[in-house]
C-alpha cells in the first residue's frame, strides 16, 4: 500500500481539476480503484473505468466511457492498465475540491471509531482536523475496504485515514 | 377538662388534640401500636355523582331530554374513582413538588399563548334579516330624535354586517398584495414621508452636506434604488485610512486613501476604496462605493457562516471559523466591524502571516464570499444532505 503513489494521485487530481479536465487517468492499483469507487459513491467522480494507455471510447449515447466498452483485462495487458476517472464540474466549479493526504508515507495515521466520531462532528482528534465545512469528507482504509468517515462511524470500524477531500 | 377523666400530666393535656375522645385506648387488645396520626380510611368513600330532584329540574330548563340522557350516560361512563381522585392532593411518589391542579393555563409558565396571526374568526356569520331589523329598530328607538341624512349615513357606516369578532370584518385576512402606495401617492409623486422637510419630521438640522443632495449621492441613489433615508440607515464604517503618494516629474503628489465597509446588518456587505486630495472626499467616495458593492453574504441560521473558510490577499492569509450560538465575535477589530455590518454574530478568525489592514479586510471579504452553500454541494454531488440541527430541534434551534 504505497502512500507515495497516493500522494501523486492527489496532486494529479488537484492539477486536473484546476485545468478543468473532463477525463483523467491514474495508475491502476487496488487501493486507487477502491478509493475512486468510494469517491464515486460520494458523488465526486462521474465515472471510474479501467482502460489502457489511451482513453477508453465514450459510450455513443451516454457520452462517457462505461465498463462494457472497455477491453477485457488479460495477463498481457494488465501492466498497461490505468484508471480513467470522469471529473465533475458544477456552476463553473470543480465538484472535487482539494484532495489532501492525511496519512503520509513517513507517518501513517490510524483512527479509531471514537476518533472518527469526533472528526465527523467537527472536532480534532488524533491530530486529524475535523470535517468542518459542508461537503468535506475523509476517506479511511479499513479491513472492509475504503470508506467515508461517516460510513465508518455507522459501521463502527476504524482504520487508516487516507485522504481528505474539501 | 372533664372531671371524669383521670388526672394526668398537665403538659400532656395541652399537647394533645382538643378532642374529648382518648386517642389511645387504655387497653389494647392487639400487639400493633396504634398510630398517632389521623387514621385514613382504607377504602375511599366514593359517592356516585348524581343529581338531586332540584338540580334535575334546573338542568331540564337548559337541556332537552335527549341531551340530559346523554349527560347522564357520559357521567355514568366516568369511573367514580376518577371523580374521587380529582382535586385531591396527590401523595404518590410521582406527585409534583408544588401544589397545582393544572386547571388553569398560566401563560408565563405553561405555554406562551400568542396573539392570533390573523384576524379571522371561524364563528363569523352574516347577520340575519331579523337581526338587521333589530339594529334598525334600535337606531330609530334610541338614536337622535330627528335623524338627518348624515346621522343615517353614520349609522349605516358603523353598522356591522356580521356577528363575531369586529376585526374579522373590518380588517380581514387577505392574500392580496398590500397597497404599494399610501393615500394621495402615485408613482411619480414621492412618498408623503419623503416630501416632508427635516423640520416637518421634527428632526434636528443636519450638517449642510447632508441637507443638499450631492451629485455623488444622487447617482448612488439612482444606481442602487435606495432612498436617502435607507442609505443613511446602512452601517458604514471607514476601516483603513492612510495617505498614498504618486511620484511624478514635478515631485510627490500626496492623496488620502480610505477603505470603507457598508452593510445593512442583515446579510449584505460591501467594501469600497476611495482616493482623493481631500480626506473627507475620499471617505465619502469609499463609502458610496462600498454601498454600491454590497452583496449578499451566505449566513448559517442568520448568525454564523457555512463551514470554515479561508482568504488570501497579498501576504495576508486568514481563516474564519463558524461557531455555535452565543459564541460571539472573537475576531480582530477589522473583521469584527465587517461582521457587525453584515449581521454575523458568531465567528472566530485567525489572521496569519501579514496583518496588513487593507489586505485583511479584502481577504476577510473574499473568505466570506467563498462560502459553499450546502444545497449547491448536494446538487453538485447528486447526494442528499440534511442539516441535522434542523432535524433534532424541529427547525427551531
Amino acid at each position: 500500500m504505497s502512500l507515495v503513489n497516493l500522494a501523486s494521485v492527489c496532486a494529479h487530481l488537484n492539477n486536473a481539476t484546476k485545468a478543468r479536465l473532463g477525463l483523467t487517468s491514474i495508475p491502476n492499483t487496488k487501493m486507487h480503484l477502491a478509493l475512486c469507487q468510494a469517491l464515486q459513491n460520494s458523488g465526486y467522480l462521474s465515472t471510474v473505468v479501467r482502460g489502457g494507455p489511451t482513453p477508453p471510447p465514450a459510450h455513443p449515447i451516454l457520452g462517457f466511457p462505461t465498463a462494457n466498452d472497455v477491453e477485457p483485462i488479460t495477463r498481457e495487458n494488465i501492466a498497461s492498465r490505468r484508471l480513467w476517472l470522469g471529473l465533475k464540474y458544477w456552476q463553473n466549479e470543480s465538484v472535487l475540491g482539494k484532495v489532501q493526504l492525511v496519512s503520509k508515507p513517513t507517518r501513517r495515521v490510524r483512527v479509531t471509531v471514537e476518533d472518527l466520531r469526533k472528526i465527523v462532528r467537527g472536532e480534532e482528534s488524533n491530530y486529524v482536523a475535523g470535517l468542518r465545512s459542508p461537503g468535506e469528507s475523509l476517506y479511511v482504509s479499513t479491513d472492509r475496504g475504503i470508506m467515508e468517515a461517516r460510513e465508518c462511524v455507522e459501521k463502527k470500524i476504524g482504520g487508516q485515514a487516507l485522504v481528505r477531500v474539501k | 377538662m372533664s372531671l371524669a377523666r383521670p388526672a394526668r400530666c398537665l403538659f400532656c393535656s395541652f399537647s394533645r388534640a382538643a378532642t374529648p375522645i382518648t386517642r389511645i385506648p387504655r387497653r389494647q387488645f392487639h400487639p400493633t401500636p396504634a398510630s398517632l396520626s389521623k387514621r385514613t380510611p382504607k377504602f375511599r368513600n366514593i359517592k356516585a355523582a348524581s343529581y338531586t330532584e332540584e338540580e334535575q329540574a334546573k338542568l331540564a330548563k337548559v337541556y332537552s331530554p335527549e341531551q340530559l340522557e346523554a349527560i347522564k350516560a357520559g357521567e355514568a361512563a366516568i369511573d367514580p374513582e376518577d371523580f374521587a381522585e380529582q382535586f385531591h392532593e396527590r401523595t404518590d411518589p410521582l406527585a409534583f413538588k408544588y401544589l397545582d391542579d393544572f386547571s388553569v393555563i398560566e401563560p408565563s409558565v405553561d405555554r406562551n399563548v400568542r396573539a392570533p396571526q390573523s384576524n379571522s374568526d371561524y364563528n363569523m356569520k352574516l347577520k340575519s334579516e331579523s337581526e338587521f331589523m333589530e339594529e334598525f329598530g334600535r337606531f330609530f328607538a334610541e338614536g337622535p330624535e330627528d335623524p338627518t341624512g348624515a346621522d343615517f349615513v353614520r349609522f349605516a357606516e358603523s353598522l356591522r354586517v356580521t356577528n363575531g369578532k369586529e376585526a374579522a370584518e373590518l380588517d380581514p385576512h387577505s392574500v392580496l398584495v398590500p397597497d404599494l402606495f399610501g393615500p394621495n401617492e402615485t408613482i411619480d409623486e414621492p412618498r408623503v414621508e419623503e416630501r416632508k422637510t427635516a423640520e416637518e419630521r421634527g428632526e434636528k438640522e443636519r450638517s449642510l452636506a447632508a441637507e443638499e443632495m450631492t451629485d455623488a449621492l444622487k447617482s448612488l441613489l439612482l444606481a442602487t434604488g435606495y432612498t436617502e433615508r435607507q442609505v443613511r440607515d446602512l452601517r458604514t464604517k471607514t476601516l483603513v485610512s492612510h495617505s498614498v503618494v504618486n511620484q511624478t516629474r514635478l515631485g510627490k503628489v500626496r492623496r488620502a486613501y480610505r477603505l470603507s465597509i457598508a452593510g445593512n446588518g442583515n446579510g449584505l456587505l460591501g467594501i469600497g476604496e476611495g482616493k482623493s486630495d481631500e480626506a473627507s472626499d475620499a471617505k465619502i467616495q469609499s463609502q458610496y462605493r462600498a454601498i454600491r458593492n454590497m452583496q449578499p453574504i451566505p449566513r448559517y441560521e442568520n448568525r454564523t457562516i457555512f463551514g470554515d473558510v479561508e482568504g488570501k490577499v497579498g501576504a495576508v492569509e486568514l481563516q474564519l471559523m463558524h461557531r455555535p450560538p452565543g459564541f460571539g465575535l472573537r475576531v480582530q477589530y477589522l473583521i469584527y466591524e465587517m461582521c457587525r455590518a453584515a449581521g454575523i454574530h458568531d465567528l472566530a478568525g485567525r489572521v496569519g502571516r501579514s496583518r496588513n489592514k487593507m489586505n485583511t479586510v479584502k481577504a476577510a471579504y473574499e473568505a466570506l464570499m467563498s462560502q459553499k452553500d450546502p444545497e449547491e454541494v448536494a446538487r453538485a454531488r447528486g447526494r442528499k444532505m440534511v442539516d441535522v440541527r434542523n432535524v433534532y430541534y424541529a427547525g427551531k434551534a
